[in-house]
């Protein structure tokens, strides 16, 4: 077996790998690819997107950045709640001037430019759809 | 007003909406408008008295249906000056000391983030004496009709104008957050038949050390508030009126009541892992005279089942001193209720109050001064929305 042949064999197993992934379905956090930060925990990303610390293990402050076409599926994975109960937990923070909720971002698109071009921009994205210049620092599985 | 229009069309015909409570104003973001609001009706079996949610509401809701109890609408505009400074200014419209819907400023502050360990603010701020305190008027933000009003029924302020400082630490995985406020205020609350008093705070300074570890926060607070009192109404006019004795009302009430000065000392809990909500807290509040004090507390449990959340909560409160009367309260309340998620931005409320008063004190609002407690039965319906 030749280099070539072992490179499509490898090629084509993780293809198959890229295809499985979106049936178990998780929800991959995305940070920038030259944050310096390497993993997050998710006591980490509850603190960062609830707002109650928004400091990163690099010192900077974290920018959440919610993408509001997979917003759903994200806090169901990450405090298991839907997103009336989201909105009611951030309705107290806000109308008592405590703290602000993540940026909302409507479009795919515009949160990979956001990530991408802010140092300290966190998301999400799909567990099978990660671009490749983004940098996944945590797996929240469905 | 143009821009405000569509927002409160928006508002009443969105059936399905992903809110984002910040809406922007300004396509750089900069500015925001959001709002809360509730429209509650009440019905009260109690013939005899009528029924309130706190104590700055001059009258009660009497026998039948009320919406002048809970309804109310607030809105907040927001401005973001840098990345750590921001501006906020909330207004409300309720049934409240006034006896009238005339909007008042709820806060207007300057807040300053630094670093996300420290929040400064300076302004007119909510009071944040106990958990959810300053989020007490947010119907979307809790499961109840309203919150117990045993507990936040009784509280004497709604906001403070000067400043706080809060300060937050990780401890491994947990967060400890300590804050600190101080500043001035005015409030009028309604006592016994036809007398209230007038509030003039000079000093409010207390804080609050807050605990978090997984689902629970923990929460343990003092503060103290130093007032001059003024009382009105026919009670005092009655005093100032006695032949020979000349006496001052605000002197006399004052001995009596003891509001110059009220320490509050409280505990609270909250737990909240994805369906099940659980509140407890406690407060004392002493008063200046006669070892007067304020005890309340409740807990109350929650379980989220789809979109719908039923809850059970028992509250009590009573006060005590070496020299009672007919101000005193003793009261305790069950209450057992749901609520239903319509949209993410729109909660419908239902709630049944079992309250069994033994000393109504100023809880009540009463023509029939004879009436000195009893069980009563409230239901309420409520409609809770954000935009």
């Amino acid at each position: 077996m030749n280099r070539v042949q072992r490179l499509l064999i490898a090629s084509t197993f993780s293809a198959t790998l890229v295809v499985a992934v979106p049936v178990s379905a998780d929800i991959a956090v995305v940070g920038n690819a030259g944050s310096g930060i390497d993993r997050l925990t998710q006591s980490d990303v509850v603190n960062i997107f609830m707002g109650r610390y928004r400091k990163l293990p690099t010192g900077n402050v974290a920018l959440p950045v919610d993408s509001t076409t997979l917003k759903a599926r994200f806090y169901r994975a990450l405090v298991n709640k839907d997103l009336a109960e989201i909105n009611s937990y951030w309705a107290r923070l806000v109308f008592s001037g405590e703290a602000s909720p993540p940026q909302q971002i409507a479009t795919i698109d515009d949160v990979h430019q956001l990530v991408t071009q802010n140092m300290n921009a966190l998301s999400y994205v799909d567990g099978g759809q990660v671009p490749d210049d983004m940098h996944v620092v945590l797996m929240l599985s469905e | 007003m143009r821009r405000l229009l569509p927002v409160c069309l928006g508002l009443m015909l969105s059936v399905t909406s992903v809110v984002a409570e910040a809406r922007p104003l300004t396509d750089d973001g900069r500015l925001t408008f959001s709002g809360f609001g509730t429209l509650g009706l009440v019905h009260s079996n109690q013939g005899d008295a009528g029924f309130i949610r706190d104590i700055s509401q001059p009258k009660g809701a009497d026998k039948g249906w009320s919406a002048r109890t809970d309804s109310l609408l607030g809105a907040q505009v927001g401005y973001r000056l840098t990345d750590e400074l921001d501006a906020v200014v909330q207004g409300i419209s309720r049934y409240g000391e006034d006896g009238n819907y005339r909007p008042e400023v709820s806060w207007a502050f300057l807040r300053y983030r630094p670093d996300p360990s420290v929040q400064l603010r300076v302004g007119r701020l909510g009071w944040d004496v106990y958990q959810l305190a300053d989020s007490r008027y947010v119907g979307y933000a809790y499961p109840w009709a309203r919150p117990p009003v045993d507990h936040f029924g009784i509280l004497q302020l709604t906001h403070i104008d000067g400043g706080d400082v809060t300060f937050k630490q990780p401890v491994g995985s947990d967060l400890m957050l300590l804050k600190l406020y101080a500043g001035r205020s005015s409030s009028k609350i309604y006592l016994i038949d036809d007398l209230s008093a007038d509030f003039d705070v000079d000093s409010v300074y207390g804080g609050h050390v807050d605990y978090e570890t997984g689902p629970w926060r923990f929460r343990t607070s003092y503060t103290e508030v130093h007032s001059d009192v003024g009382f009105s109404g026919s009670v005092a006019d009655q005093i100032e009126q006695i032949p020979f004795l000349a006496l001052d009302a605000d002197t006399v009430l004052g001995d009596i009541f003891g509001f110059d000065r009220i320490r509050l000392f409280s505990l609270g809990t909250l737990y909240d892992r994805g369906p099940l909500q659980v509140q407890v807290m406690w407060n004392r509040s002493q008063t200046s005279r006669h070892e007067g004090q304020i005890d309340s507390g409740f807990v109350s449990v929650g379980y989220r089942i789809d979109r719908v959340t039923p809850y059970v909560v028992a509250s009590r409160v009573e006060t005590s001193s070496t020299n009672p009367d007919n101000s005193d309260i003793d009261q305790r309340t069950w209450s057992l209720g749901a609520r239903y998620d319509v949209t993410t931005n729109m909660a419908l409320k239902a709630q049944f109050d079992r309250i069994d008063t033994r000393s109504p004190g100023f809880l009540w609002r009463q023509d029939d001064s004879d009436w000195n407690g009893g069980w009563s039965s409230v239901f309420s319906l409520g409609l809770d929305f954000i935009f």
